[in-house]
């Protein structure tokens, strides 16, 4: 238990209020932030299945961005990646199930 | 305070980059809408382009079927109603499709051979409008401007059409697991939340181990704010002040990503723990020459390896002096010099955590512990303690580790070297002290001799350019002397 804490500041009261900083978050600049892996894979996934109209590229990019999106820390910054990726991946599966329709085979 | 004001200032006054990303949207969406309307009305480019295996198949079985109309083949199971009206117009009743097409065979694959080249349109404009046959009586005459209304029809009235189940295996998979992420999402947030409270609420709370310690506890200035702070879903951080030789402490609770899906199902791979971070920044005045760790013997490896200031002052110790009690087997003790160690360690820290009997039994969760006063960084004098974290159940159980933390400032606070071991220790700063200042001066006058070396070569070419001006000149000047020979001569006969 707290025999640790009061063996050594039995004597009197370790604490001191007058010397109390209040906290301060570091700051970080955006270059140092950690990537953000996700969006990034989201990006990738989503610009091939725009290229290759592969819609199974497409879905992993929405995956990827909903992983991106819960893992956010700082919604200014890491907006733009996702939604760039979103973008992408809306686009991709669009293009795949109302665009080039053949007769009948691709929709719904 | 700076970044709130920071935020709302750049929410109404976009910054230059967030232009330039408003710019790269738009033509993303602009991108998307000529994508749409080109794909809907050149949609026989796209026939040939990108469709599912499953999707050939049928169409396969279904030309096997009506072999006699091998470019209507490509229709769906619906679209038989389109060679009904078809027949519907051309003969008279309209025949059941099984019966009709050996008996109207000539006919019907005349028009539809001599339209070749606009077969899609027709099809296109034929699919929706199936009950106004007028369309579809002269296939033959493709009228271009319908394409683009009936374009839109198309899009609105989209048959219904018996699919197999298989067919859209992708999109069940992913959505479904878009779902279960969903649903993850906000269990998993919970889950760590509720870690983090059952922590602060164990340690931080009214008389509590770390109430009785520091004055100021959260991460405000007020009374009633919050004790955690929320980094992500998976960080938490907890921030005390006010406390004899240190300026403050900072706790970071390090929790697995239980919010995130994907990284749950690849923890179950590679399974990782919560960890939570104590850091103390100790006041300078409070800190004599200590470089000590303290972990389990493979991370103390790596530790010693790869931490500057372990690296650099400190050494592995195996065994402790020999007369008493050190701690157990599985831990080792990185350390400037044995006698630190062995104030360090003291009977009471091996009797409740680190000695053999007590390290299976109450050290479960501990993982280092890294004191130093020569951290790189804002704060140089620094406690570094990590922990691993119970669940929210047994939290009780690291209550001796917690404890460490302000027993150690107080031993800490109060050590001081013996005047045998500092003058070592202080040779050793200095020595490190004046590495550091050569290295510095070194990359200093690199530095400087790059700059000059720049300058050299800017003169030069400086020179070379004038040296070629200068050539320019002279050869001018040279031709000039010859033409004024040669035009004295021609004055002397102009003027004869």
């Amino acid at each position: 238990m707290s025999s640790h804490g009061g063996n050594s500041s039995a004597a009197n009261d370790p604490r001191q209020p007058s010397t109390a900083k209040p906290y301060e978050a570091p700051a970080v600049s955006p270059q140092d932030l950690p990537i953000d892996y996700s969006g990034f894979i989201a990006v990738i996934f989503g610009i091939a299945g725009v290229l290759f109209r592969y819609k199974l590229s497409s879905w992993v990019a929405i995956i990827f961005c909903a992983q991106s999106l819960s893992n956010m820390k700082n919604i200014e910054t890491d907006l733009k990646q996702v939604s760039m990726a979103m973008m992408f991946a809306v686009m991709g599966l669009v293009s795949n199930y109302f665009g080039p329709a053949r007769p009948g085979t691709q929709r719904g | 305070m700076a970044s709130s004001t920071w935020s709302s200032s750049s929410l109404f006054i976009p910054r230059e980059d967030t232009l330039w990303y408003y710019i790269a949207l738009l033509s993303v969406l602009s991108l998307l809408g000529q994508e749409l309307s080109r794909c809907s009305v050149l949609a026989t480019t796209a026939d040939f382009e990108g469709f599912g295996d499953d999707v050939d198949d049928e169409d396969f079985s279904e030309s096997s079927l009506i072999t006699d109309l091998p470019i209507r083949s490509n229709l769906p199971p619906p679209t038989t109603l389109t060679p009904q009206s078809d027949f519907e117009t051309d003969h008279g009743p309209p025949l059941d499709s099984s019966s009709s097409p050996p008996l109207s065979d000539p006919i019907p694959n005349k028009p539809s051979s001599n339209s070749f080249d606009f077969w899609d349109e027709d099809e296109f404009e034929g699919l929706p409008i199936q009950e106004n046959p007028t369309n579809l009586k002269s296939p033959d005459v493709a009228s271009p401007s319908k394409v683009e209304s009936d374009s839109k029809v198309e899009i609105q009235a989209t048959p219904p059409l018996p699919k197999t189940l298989g067919s859209f295996t992708v999109e069940i998979v992913c959505v479904s697991f878009l779902i279960a992420f969903l649903f993850n999402y906000f269990s998993g947030k919970k889950e760590n939340e509720n870690i983090a409270l059952a922590w602060a609420s164990r340690f931080a709370t009214k008389d509590s181990i770390f109430d009785k310690n520091f004055s100021l506890l959260g991460t405000g200035d007020g009374k009633d704010t919050p004790l955690l702070l929320k980094e992500g879903q998976n960080v938490f951080k907890f921030y005390a002040s006010g406390r004899r030789f240190c300026q403050g402490m900072l706790a970071t609770m390090d929790l697995q990503s239980r919010h995130d899906l994907i990284s749950r199902l690849y923890n179950m791979i590679v399974p990782c723990k919560d960890e939570i971070t104590f850091e103390v920044y100790m006041n300078d005045d409070a800190m004599d020459n200590v470089v000590f760790a303290l972990a389990k013997k493979k991370l103390a490896k790596v530790m010693h390896k790869e931490l500057r200031d372990l690296q650099r002052f400190a050494s592995l110790v195996t065994s402790g002096p020999n007369n008493r009690k050190w701690v157990a087997d599985e831990l080792m003790v990185i350390t400037e010099s044995k006698e630190v160690a062995g104030d360090l360690i003291t009977e009471t820290v091996l009797d409740q955590v680190f000695g053999d009997k007590a390290f299976p039994k109450f050290g479960k969760g501990f993982i280092s512990m890294h004191f130093s006063d020569q951290f790189v960084g804002s704060h140089r004098k620094m406690l570094i303690l990590k922990f691993a974290l119970q669940d929210a159940k047994n939290m009780a159980d690291m209550t001796r580790l917690v404890a460490l933390v302000p027993y150690y400032i107080d031993l800490i606070g109060r050590y001081k070297l013996s005047s045998q071991a500092r003058p070592k220790t202080e040779a050793a700063r200095t020595k490190v002290a004046q590495e550091v200042y050569k290295e510095l001066q070194n990359a200093r006058q690199e530095a400087l001799q790059k700059k000059k070396a720049e300058k050299r070569k800017i003169a030069e070419e400086a020179e070379a350019k004038l040296s070629a001006e200068v050539l320019r000149k002279r050869e001018e000047k040279n031709r000039a002397k010859q033409m004024k020979k040669v035009m004295p001569k021609v004055k002397m006969t102009r003027a004869h």
